[in-house]
């Protein structure tokens, strides 16, 4: 019995639940409707959290029989071949990072909020040259700059720069 | 309108305008994105999704045909020059394949990967068409019933197959659908999950999403999980060869094989271009006169896998176009550019728009021809582009998403979108769910759920509506023996266990 698929069962149940909850919110709708609006979402956030009673319940029936494993449940749970060692740190830096940039699109501009991205990504992925961390940031910014703004012609904001720029 | 017509009229279309360039550029993006690691083909499609935005449908098809097209070649030139594979599908090829850049001979292995897997993908093609047109004559007649049970046969048939676990599969299949509901209910006008927010009465938006899922959760676990160095190039002065006529002869028989079962397993949904081109390596040394070459030097080893590979598309898209199911992920970003550009994808998609699906048609047949050229061409660029540090492709990566989701609406939420199904494909793809289920659910949504409410409208309330015409009772016939088959096959192994167990002991 994995402790994580339990947890990861009782989670879906819980989803489940939180859906069917919210669903009997939702306006009934018309009369010549027979279903509603209400049904579908009523329905798939019960098939979530019976999809989790059957992981939970499979867990508990097919313990410590491999061969069963792969049908109701993971054959294994920490398969991902060729991957290295999971860093929180990285992940929750990226996470955090791209965040950062995509509030500060709008008000700095696309120029200005591009750069320091690109430079933290590098910086928290790591391995990168100290000459690539000083070019990287500009050649990719100006680059997607240039084809999304003149090639595709898409408004990108400029923030700031925008009384600065000639276009 | 005849056949001819109809084809002559996609050709002409597919042409028109920037029709070569832009197909050339598809082709020569999903060549470089099949090779890099970590962008399969399917991600490669998602993050050329932005740059459909300013094409019209049929030329944003043409497009991403070509992306596909070309990252099932390019996965194979690091698996050839340097044992890894650039996509999932072309792992089987390394198994000979660098074997032979080993023995000098990179340039013929490259050579015949690019020809037999034109030859296979062309192929595949003439039996999309010739299987579509007849395909669509019967869905033609199909009514809102059938048509729920087609989306729900093919959201359980994928859900099953496109995960390590089946209920995660379900579960994952019915978040997407669930995400089809998010907005204002377009039969009734009632709100449904926007919490007071006006941005989102419109819904989700599904390419950000999709984006989300593939490309996103790739590149944080990629950041995440920093890989082992890359391998280093086998041949100094990597080139293409072509295979002679005689070479080609020799790998007729497992690229007749490769064909076949790239075609067989792209129309099953959900089996995929890495399954097929490993039963295409293991049926091609079946039937090959020196099976003893193989895993040590044998052309017959990259042809038949790769052939396969690439045969997958015009499989794949035999479900997709004919019946609106997907066949796979790349086919399910084809029906998501769809619905970018307004059109509806589901079975009526070739009496509607045939104008789009002949487009499409000839846009395959060039992209598949462009391959030749521009395969040889864009080599180069490829192991540039190898050399190329993974920070660097990650963060170039990352800043394209922000901006092309950006560029879709114009609209900031979009990349916030991207960035929150990021987050939930990387938890989905470490806790062992299904992403590309929970895309062919937000594909097969609102489908599925209109079908579903109009069969009923029809019926005055009904249910018997679905098992009283005989189209729609057998496709859900078909939908609960997938969903029943996992639990009926634990229970025959456990009988099966159980006999094995109760033998010995019976003998004693």
């Amino acid at each position: 019995m994995s402790l994580r698929e339990l947890i990861l069962a009782g989670f879906l149940v819980a989803f489940g639940g939180v859906i069917v909850a919210l669903s009997l919110e939702i306006a009934p709708g018309v009369q010549t409707d027979p279903l509603g609006p209400r049904f579908f979402p009523l329905a798939l956030g019960s098939g979530i959290a019976l999809c989790g009673l059957l992981l939970a319940a499979a867990e508990f029936l097919f313990r410590g029989e491999p061969s069963l494993a792969g049908l109701l449940s993971d054959a294994s749970p920490e398969a991902e071949e060729d991957a290295g060692p999971f860093s929180p740190a990285r992940f929750l830096g990226a996470i955090g990072a791209t965040a950062l940039y995509v509030a500060a699109f709008d008000p700095l501009g696309y120029l200005l909020a591009t750069p320091p991205y690109i430079a933290a990504i590098l910086l928290i992925h790591g391995g990168a040259r100290s000459r690539t961390l000083l070019i990287t940031p500009f050649v990719v910014t100006i680059a997607l700059y240039v084809t999304f703004r003149f090639g595709l012609l898409i408004p990108v904001p400029d923030g700031p720069l925008e009384a600065i720029l000639p276009w | 309108m005849g056949f001819l017509e109809h084809l002559f009229a996609g050709f002409v279309s597919a042409l028109s305008g920037y029709g070569i360039l832009i197909m050339a550029a598809g082709v020569a993006w999903g060549i470089v994105g099949g090779a890099i690691p970590g962008i399969s083909g399917a991600v490669a499609m998602a993050l050329a999704l932005p740059f459909t935005f300013a094409l019209d449908a049929p030329t944003a098809l043409i497009l991403l045909a070509g992306v596909w097209a070309g990252a099932n070649y390019g996965g194979s030139i690091p698996a050839i020059l340097m044992r890894m594979p650039g996509t999932p599908a072309s792992a089987a090829c390394l198994l000979d394949g660098y074997v032979l850049a080993q023995q000098g001979r990179a340039a013929k292995a490259l050579g015949v990967s690019l020809i037999c897997g034109t030859i296979g993908a062309l192929i595949s093609i003439v039996v999309l068409i010739a299987l579509v047109l007849p395909l669509g004559e019967i869905v033609v007649h199909f009514g809102s019933p059938e048509v729920f049970a087609l989306a729900l046969f093919g959201l359980t048939l994928i859900a099953g197959l496109s995960g390590p676990s089946f209920l995660k599969g379900i579960a994952s299949g019915f978040f997407g659908l669930l995400l089809t509901t998010v907005g204002l209910d377009t039969l009734t006008g009632s709100m449904r999950f926007t919490f007071g927010s006006a941005e989102l009465l419109t819904g989700i938006d599904t390419i950000s999403v999709m984006i989300g899922l593939f490309a996103v959760s790739e590149m944080f676990y990629l950041i995440a999980h920093p890989a082992r160095p890359a391998g280093e190039v086998v041949a100094g002065r990597a080139g293409t060869a072509f295979p002679n006529f005689r070479e080609l002869r020799e790998v007729g028989r497992a690229t007749f094989v490769g064909t076949v079962v790239g075609l067989v397993v792209g129309i099953m949904p959900g089996a995929g271009a890495t399954a097929s081109s490993f039963v295409a390596y293991n049926e091609a040394r079946r039937w090959s006169k020196r099976p003893e070459l193989f895993g040590k030097g044998s052309m017959e080893g990259v042809a038949a896998p790769e052939t396969a590979n690439n045969a997958v598309q015009g499989g794949d898209l035999v479900p997709t176009l004919a019946l609106g199911i997907p066949g796979s992920n790349s086919a399910a970003i084809m029906l998501a550019a769809l619905l970018l550009h307004g059109i509806m994808p589901g079975p009526f998609l070739l009496t509607k728009h045939p104008d789009l699906v002949f487009t499409l048609f000839a846009g395959l047949i060039l992209v598949n021809l462009l391959m030749i050229p521009v395969g040889i061409v864009i080599l180069r660029l490829c192991l540039l582009a190898l050399k190329l540090d993974p920070p660097v492709l990650i963060a170039s990566v990352l800043a394209l998403i922000v901006i092309g989701t950006y560029a879709g609406d114009l609209f900031v939420l979009n990349p916030v979108q991207a960035l929150i199904f990021g987050v939930i494909g990387y938890g989905m793809r470490i806790w062992g769910f299904s992403a590309a289920a929970a895309v062919l659910g937000i594909v097969l949504g609102v489908l599925a759920e209109s079908e579903l409410r109009r069969s009923l409208i029809i019926s005055h309330g009904e249910w018997s509506i679905f098992v009283t015409r005989p189209v729609c009772a057998v496709l859900l016939f078909l939908t609960l023996g997938v969903l029943l088959y996992p639990a009926f096959m634990t229970a025959l192994r456990r009988w099966r266990a159980r006999r094995v167990a109760a033998a010995p002991a019976a003998k004693s």
